[in-house]
């Protein structure tokens, strides 16, 4: 079991990605901003993160940055699921690295089991 | 090019941009109905479906009112406003508005303060507009961090050049100048109205569509404390028969 950091703006697919989260045995924190996954990050350091680049107010490029600009949240393992499509990532996938992005998934396109298959792969990996 | 043709090709390029933003705006109730159905297999909870069929109908609204904006759109000189009771379409749009409300966990008001003579408009398109700009408001506070379930209004005032309504919310960032933005990248970015919500936006961009064929337009308004965007209606010279 794995504690999860879901950053989701939207309260129907948040809830249910957390529900399937849930399902597949692992605790979820769920924030809908960057700014409120910041401040959740400090009170309780996730195992991984899941992370919805398309955020309102900051976006989850935005969090990476400060997220990443800690010492501590340095190897934290992060899954974009994101409405961006890869072809449009607006960072190069040399920065993705570097930000620790392990895994990216299109929305639209990733179902429920993918994501908790990917979640299971990448903790794996960090054992 | 005569000046027709000129305006014929502005509206194809505004047509196409609104096309594009309704299209990315579709992929999130489908993408919740598609999810959403999964889970309901996944855990076997039914009760999801429920949700699922709210999801649907309020995105067949959107489409409809998409449609209606190209429709008035469409019509050769100017569309033929008749009175309408505002009062009347704020409580259609209101009931129309209520469930989803409800499954975004906000709170939707009615407020009208005071009677209103009835107001030139298209009761059809007023509605739409009123709808689709309340899809993109309940959206915008189910996103934000909150304590408790916030509130949207559907309102409307009196100010000196007409009868004011719209959807008014607390909302931090809400500025003419962000959504002067938004108005300009609709279409193109992804997420025109960054400090409103996470998705296109289509609503509030069709609503605009909507008004602008009632010769008015969506502005930054106030009400009471709370900011919002917001059309003027000229009241109807005739009799007030109609509320």
């Amino acid at each position: 079991m794995a504690n999860v950091l879901l950053v989701e703006p939207d309260i129907l697919l948040g809830k249910t990605y957390m529900a399937a989260l849930e399902i597949a045995g692992h605790q979820v924190q769920w924030r809908r901003t960057a700014q409120t996954a910041i401040r959740s990050v400090d009170a309780k350091s996730p195992d991984l993160i899941i992370l919805e680049l398309q955020l309102a107010m900051h976006n989850g490029i935005e969090f990476l940055y400060e997220f990443r600009s800690y010492n501590d949240w340095q190897t934290v393992p992060v899954i974009v699921l994101s409405h961006v499509q890869p072809a449009l990532r607006a960072v190069s996938p040399m920065l993705w690295e570097q930000l620790h992005v392990v895994a990216y998934h299109y929305k639209p396109l990733t179902k429920l089991n993918d994501i908790i298959r990917s979640v299971d792969r990448v903790l794996a990996l960090a054992i | 090019m005569s000046a027709g043709a000129a305006r014929s090709r502005q509206q194809g390029g505004v047509n196409e941009r609104l096309l594009q933003a309704v299209a990315e705006q579709m992929k999130l109730p489908l993408l919740q109905i598609a999810r959403r159905a999964e889970l309901a297999h996944l855990s076997g909870d039914h009760s999801l479906i429920e949700g699922i069929e709210l999801t649907a109908d309020s995105a067949l609204r959107l489409l409809d009112n998409y449609l209606l904006s190209t429709k008035l759109a469409r019509v050769d000189g100017s569309l033929q406003l008749e009175p309408v009771s505002i009062a009347a379409v704020m409580n259609d749009t209101a009931h129309q508005l209520s469930r989803l409300a409800d499954q975004y966990e906000c709170e939707l008001e009615l407020h009208l303060s005071g009677r209103y003579a009835p107001v030139m408009a298209h009761r059809a398109g007023l509605e739409a507009a009123l709808a689709s700009l309340g899809y993109v408001f309940i959206e915008a506070q189910s996103t934000r961090p909150r304590k408790r379930r916030p509130t949207i209004k559907l309102a409307a005032h009196r100010s000196k050049n007409g009868i004011v309504a719209g959807m008014f919310a607390d909302i931090e960032g809400l500025s003419m100048d962000m959504y002067r933005r938004g108005r300009g990248l609709y279409g193109h970015a992804k997420q025109p109205l960054t400090q409103l919500v996470s998705t296109s936006g289509a609503g509030v961009f069709v609503a605009d569509s909507l008004l602008q064929s009632m010769a008015t337009r969506l502005r930054l308004a106030h009400h009471q404390k709370l900011s919002g965007l917001a059309a003027t209606f000229t009241p109807s010279n005739q009799l007030s028969l109609v509320r």
